[in-house]
């Protein structure tokens, strides 16, 4: 293993070159494009309640695509907006869980021995934690809570798999000669960690990472599913979700685009994970200590 | 080995303890108590009276403590929400939720093992690539979500399965030995289904992963070399070896399951401990919530002692 | 003096039909007969009663769990209708029954009452025959001992409140309780003989009155209703068979099972037919109902009103007074331009019922004729402009940089409010008002309503059908702990038309005291009325209910029959006990 990441070039590059990567990017690509631009090309707002009486819960048509909700709104526009909070959320809340994660694994595996034990016991008091069941509680308890607290909450709760990961690849990595001599060399310890160690565990943290996008997608559709998600009149694909699912047999339009949303994301960003990896690191693939990304229980909702 | 599981149940028994303590914390902590539902009938008098009687206007470190010694002998407390004692409540839904899951993980596993199996020995082939597409599909589908598609297709476009009950709450205590056991099979038939769809995805992949480390190993080479059959090879000694990080799985598996159970209990009408737990949440039931918190982290703690005893049963170097 | 449950938008009700006739003598001997065959074991495995003009099992998907069955503790939607299956008041309220004096009433466990020259007591004659479930005749110490229940401080009953105006029930002899009142008021009769249930003292008195609330014992029930208790599994299913030995006669089902299921799902059981009725099917779906071949809708309107309040004062201050909403301009304004008949539209289809002010359309003093403030979006602009909250650049109305901006409140416990909540927001947006929802859970909803921590609210009072209970909501008296008026509002000139009104002994003047109340309430525009609470019930097509008798259709289910040629697997099996 060189003590530099691999270039970001040849990652673009394979990337591009591997056939379902390319798909995932593509995907990923147009609903980032539809969740920025796709809001100001609809005819109608967000909230935009068009006729209560006789729009209410039309099917999709011409003229609206997804058909509309039970308040007259324009499913379409509600669900380009959905994929603006529900990619904002996800990516924040990863953002912030990787970072937790990374920082509690790289110290947790460098200071090694009794600190190492220390904190692998108290990351297993958090593992066996159910999330689902932690967050709905605290939603519940202090429901509404407002969006920025959505992705606090899920990102304080979905860093224990990443520091296990990035716990023992940092094992791994400190014991490597170039670590060890360049320890000897009197290089300290935010060094070491940073030039040397850090670069060696970017490999799963990303992978983990895109893998967790897609999960915290559908866990925010969950929650919001149970009414503790976000709050009206802010779309998510969850709480667009929980509109319309009072009698989904009905209209069942309010409850398949946002759902096929959810789907095809969260699809789109583990077939990303998986590429990533395989393009990043091919002997990933053939390891299987249960650190291996990807491979870790689901949590979403 | 003795000395090792004596520290882990400890561990684990600290573990339950921290979980209980903040869980009394954080439900006293909520805006509501047992007594806070809405009502036009009673008065804050009434609330203030009840909450008296049962010591909710006393200072927290007091109810704690009287909490935890009511605990200690044994004494769960009461549900005002079920209308009987917590363990009661507690032992109605346990089993239930044990059922559904235990089958659903079960089959997981059945299904999880031989298909990655057979991912792995035909690796990138047709098989492989059909399969893999097919399970990234179901993994990447919100548990609530299948679920309602599931109840949709089979109960109510092509009804062909009761849709929620854990049996047919009429007829199944009318029914004979067999008979009984069909009508709950038909009830448990498409919770499990969802959640088996759900959880089966990673148990492939990582099944496959394990495989295929294992295959080019020299005790299979040595294997073939004696001539043994493919099948054989495979199934018997690969799969043997290719199993013992699927036992670790297991246990880090088990408190996602315990929250996926919730969307498909609540979707199918499951009275199980996910329902409990939401519901006993909901209605501020103190005692219930605290307990049901315990008793996750309970069966949570006892699955991943019991994978760690397997773990060790199977694989010889952990016990070093 | 409240009536009413309410997890959510349901409470009591009354309709007006009167009671049918009681089975004759004849017919409800036969039956004991013939269940007492099934007892003693003669009976086939199908029963009893699967070819006769009795028999069905009906599954009723109930939403959750009853939070409490015993009497006293009852509060919630489904233990009331488990309490009123099980057990019998003194009277029934009938007929859009007015609450003043016993006109309103028809005889239940009391076949006739007297009341004393001064009407300081009433005695009430028992039904001879009635006997509880376990066989022992109802006497008058039963009354004497649940009136004392009810009451006991130690027990802490919910309804205790309701019966503050009866001092004591004394025993005449074994079937003639007699009720001592402390004041005479033209509801004192409503007070005792509807809000009392009457219970067994030989299987409850040994019980220590604080451990009622906790003991297993108040699990089971035994009471004198049309149906009794078989099995109550918390959170999953209970269990009711028909009291085939009533001295009403027996009902017409045989069984009754509520499970423990959440809408959608109840709403695809109850279209596949595997469940057979559910309250308040998904309004948006009741068309489905309407073509199914399995299930049909019945409309069920009930006794609350719905309302956005404007709180007075700050959240949270009992006295400083609100920045908007102390202006009636603004409130006016704000109550002009909602299209309440729009969104009544939206959310009930064509059939729900608009309010008409401070009080449910069910109830016996409503009055259709009041003047609401009317639709004129075009007025309420100006009436906000000329009150000094203008449009800004943003389009939102701001008065010297402060916003015109509130948040509404409302617990997420109720469909019909949140889906209100929605579309009320959307429709101040477009006068430049900006609504922040404000969706809490039950508990949390209760405790701030309470402690008058919101701004708007979107508010469900559980009215009883008297008209003292109306002063509970919007009299000053009711303001405080002891009361339900949560905005607060007050006004002199209402206290005192509420108090003539509570006062007349005579329906029609009472009446138009109210009117002229409820007029005034209008006037003042604490709040925008809404709707009238309408259920859409869910109902298999196979199940016969004749007309409504009584209040909500629990209270008539002893009346509901499947014909015999309609009968499925689940309705022939009889009274015969399942295996153990």
């Amino acid at each position: 293993m060189s003590s530099i990441g691999p270039s970001s070039r040849s990652i673009v590059g394979r990337l591009l070159a591997h056939r379902s990567a390319r798909w995932a990017l593509a995907v990923i690509a147009l609903l980032v494009v539809a969740a920025i631009a796709g809001p100001w090309f609809t005819a109608h707002a967000g909230h935009e309640q068009l006729d209560i009486v006789k729009l209410k819960n039309t099917p999709p048509s011409w003229r609206y695509p997804f058909g509309t909700d039970q308040y007259s709104r324009d499913l379409l526009t509600r669900v380009l907006l959905g994929a603006r909070i529900s990619l904002a959320v996800a990516t924040l809340a990863v953002l912030l869980s990787t970072t937790l994660g990374t920082a509690y694994g790289l110290i947790s595996g460098y200071a090694g021995g009794a600190v190492d034990a220390a904190m692998m016991r108290v990351l297993d008091g958090f593992l066996s934690i159910p999330r689902v069941l932690l967050l709905i509680a605290i939603l519940t308890l202090w429901n509404p809570v407002p969006l920025s607290g959505l992705i606090l909450l899920l990102g304080a709760t979905g860093w224990f798999g990443v520091s296990r990961i990035v716990r023992a690849q940092t094992l791994a990595t400190r014991h490597l000669e170039y670590v060890e001599s360049a320890r000897a060399l009197g290089a300290g310890t935010g060094r070491i960690l940073l030039r040397h160690v850090l670069p060696n565990i970017v490999t799963p943290v990303i992978v983990t990472a895109t893998l967790a996008v897609g999960n915290v997608i559908a866990l925010e559709a969950g929650l919001s599913y149970l009414g503790v998600g976000a709050r009206e009149p802010t779309p998510s694909w969850g709480s667009i979700f929980f509109d319309g699912v009072e009698f989904f047999a009905g209209n069942w339009w309010v409850v398949f685009f946002p759902g096929v949303a959810i789907v095809a994301t969260v699809l789109a960003f583990n077939v990303l994970g998986d590429a990533l990896r395989d393009v990043l690191d091919p002997r990933q693939l053939h390891r299987s200590a249960p650190v291996t990304p990807g491979t870790q229980p689901r949590e979403n909702g | 080995m003795r000395r090792q599981l004596a520290a882990r149940l400890a561990q684990s028994l600290i573990v339950v303890i921290i979980v209980t303590t903040i869980s009394f914390f954080v439900i006293r902590s909520a805006p509501g108590d047992p007594f806070s539902y809405e009502s036009t009938t009673i008065t804050p008098a009434i609330r203030d009276h009840w909450r008296e009687q049962f010591g909710y206007n006393r200072p927290l470190p007091v109810q704690f403590i009287r909490y935890v010694t009511s605990v200690a002998h044994g004494e769960l407390g009461y549900s005002f929400q079920m209308h009987e004692p917590v363990a009661v409540a507690l032992a109605a839904a346990v089993p239930r939720t044990l059922l559904l899951t235990g089958l659903a993980l079960g089959l997981s596993f059945l299904f999880g093992i031989i298909i990655g199996v057979l991912q792995a020995t035909h690796r990138d082939g047709w098989f492989d690539r059909v399969t893999s597409a097919v399970l990234l599909f179901f993994y990447s589908l919100p548990d609530f979500w299948a679920a309602l598609m599931i109840l949709l297709l089979f109960a109510y476009w092509w009804p062909v399965l009761p849709a929620g009950n854990i049996v047919d709450p009429v007829m199944h205590d009318y029914m004979g030995g067999w008979e009984a056991l069909v009508d709950r099979l038909r009830h448990l038939a498409l919770p499990v289904l969802s959640f088996t769809l759900l959880t089966m995805a990673g148990i492939t992949r990582y099944q496959r992963a394990a495989m295929i480390e294992t295959l080019p190993m020299d005790f299979i080479r040595t294997a073939r070399a004696k001539g043994l059959s493919e099948r054989r090879i495979v199934w018997r000694h690969a799969l043997r070896t290719a199993l013992t990080p699927m036992v670790a799985l297991l246990g880090l598996m088990l408190p996602a399951l315990l929250g996926g159970a919730l969307f498909i209990e609540k979707v199918f009408a499951w009275p199980g401990m996910g329902l409990l737990a939401a519901g006993a949440v909901a209605a501020r039931d103190y005692d219930l919530v605290t307990a049901t918190v315990i008793a996750g982290s309970v069966m949570v703690v006892i699955g991943s002692f019991f994978a760690d005893l397997l773990h060790m049963a199977i694989d010889p170097r952990v016990r070093e | 003096m409240m009536l009413g449950p309410g997890v959510d938008d349901s409470f009591g009700r009354q309709l007006d039909v009167p009671l049918p006739p009681m089975p004759s003598e004849m017919r409800s001997t036969l039956l004991l007969i013939a269940s007492a065959a099934v007892l003693v074991g003669c009976g086939s495995k199908e029963g009893s009663s699967s070819s006769g003009t009795a028999g069905g099992t009906v599954i009723i998907d109930t939403p959750g769990n009853a939070v409490a069955i015993f009497p006293p503790y009852v509060d919630d939607q489904i233990g009331r209708w488990v309490q009123d299956l099980v057990f019998d008041r003194l009277a029934d309220l009938k007929a859009g029954g007015t609450t003043i004096g016993d006109r309103g009433f028809t005889a239940r466990l009391a076949q006739k009452w007297t009341w004393a020259p001064d009407s300081m007591s009433i005695a009430f004659s028992l039904d001879p025959r009635a006997r509880f479930h376990d066989g022992t005749p109802v006497t008058a110490s039963d009354v004497r001992y649940s009136f004392n229940v009810f009451t006991d401080p130690k027990v802490g009953s919910p309804t205790a409140p309701t019966l503050t105006n009866i001092d004591s029930i004394s025993v005449r002899d074994s079937l003639t309780p007699v009720a001592w009142f402390k004041r005479r008021t033209p509801e004192q009769f409503y007070d005792l003989a509807y809000q009392l249930v009457v219970l067994p003292q030989h299987v409850y008195a040994g019980i220590p009155a604080d451990q009622l609330r906790t003991s297993a014992a108040t699990r089971s029930l035994v009471g004198s209703g049309p149906f009794r208790l078989v099995k109550w599994e918390a959170g999953a299913r209970l269990e009711l068979i028909a009291d085939t030995s009533n001295y009403r006669g027996r009902p017409k089902l045989d069984r009754l099972i509520m499970t423990a299921v959440e809408t959608p799902t109840a709403a695809t059981q109850v279209l596949a037919g595997q469940a057979d009725f559910v309250e308040a099917f998904p309004v948006d779906q009741v068309p489905k109902l309407d073509s199914s071949a399995v299930a049909r809708s019945n409309i069920e309107p009930q006794l609350g009103y719905t309302f956005m309040g404007m709180n007075q004062h700050v959240a949270k201050s009992k006295t400083a007074p609100n920045p908007i909403f102390s202006d009636i301009r603004v409130r006016r304004a704000l109550s002009m331009a909602v299209d309440r008949v729009g969104m009544l539209h939206n959310v009930f289809g064509n059939t729900g019922l608009l309010a008409h002010g401070p009080f449910p359309m069910t109830a016996s003093y409503a009055d259709s004729t009041l003047k609401l403030p009317a639709f004129d979006t075009t007025a309420a602009r100006a009436m906000l402009d000329s009150s000094g909250w203008r449009v800004g650049a943003d389009g939102m109305r701001s008065k010297n940089g402060v916003p015109l901006r509130f948040s509404l409140m409302s617990p997420t416990t109720s469909l019909f409010r949140r889906r209100y909540a929605v579309l009320l927001q959307e429709q101040f947006r477009r006068l430049g008002v900006q609504v922040d929802l404000d969706f809490v859970d039950g508990p949390t909803a209760v405790l701030r309503s309470q402690a008058g921590d919101f701004q708007a609210i979107l508010h469900t009072p559980g009215t009883d059908p008297s008209i003292t209970g109306a002063k509970q909501f919007w009299g000053t008296g009711g303001i405080g702990p002891a009361g339900h008026n949560i905005l607060p509002y007050s006004n002199p000139k209402v206290d005192a038309l509420l108090d003539s009104a509570a006062a007349a002994f005579d329906p029609d003047k009472a009446k138009a005291a109210a009117s002229r109340a409820f007029q005034t309430i209008i006037d003042d525009v604490p709040a925008i009325w809404l709707y009238d609470v309408t259920y859409y019930n869910g109902i298999n097509r196979r199940i016969t209910i004749p007309q409504p008798t009584l209040a909500g259709w629990w209270m008539n289910v002893e009346h509901w029959s499947i014909p015999a040629d309609k009968r499925i697997p689940r309705d022939r099996i009889g009274l015969t006990a399942a295996k153990p």
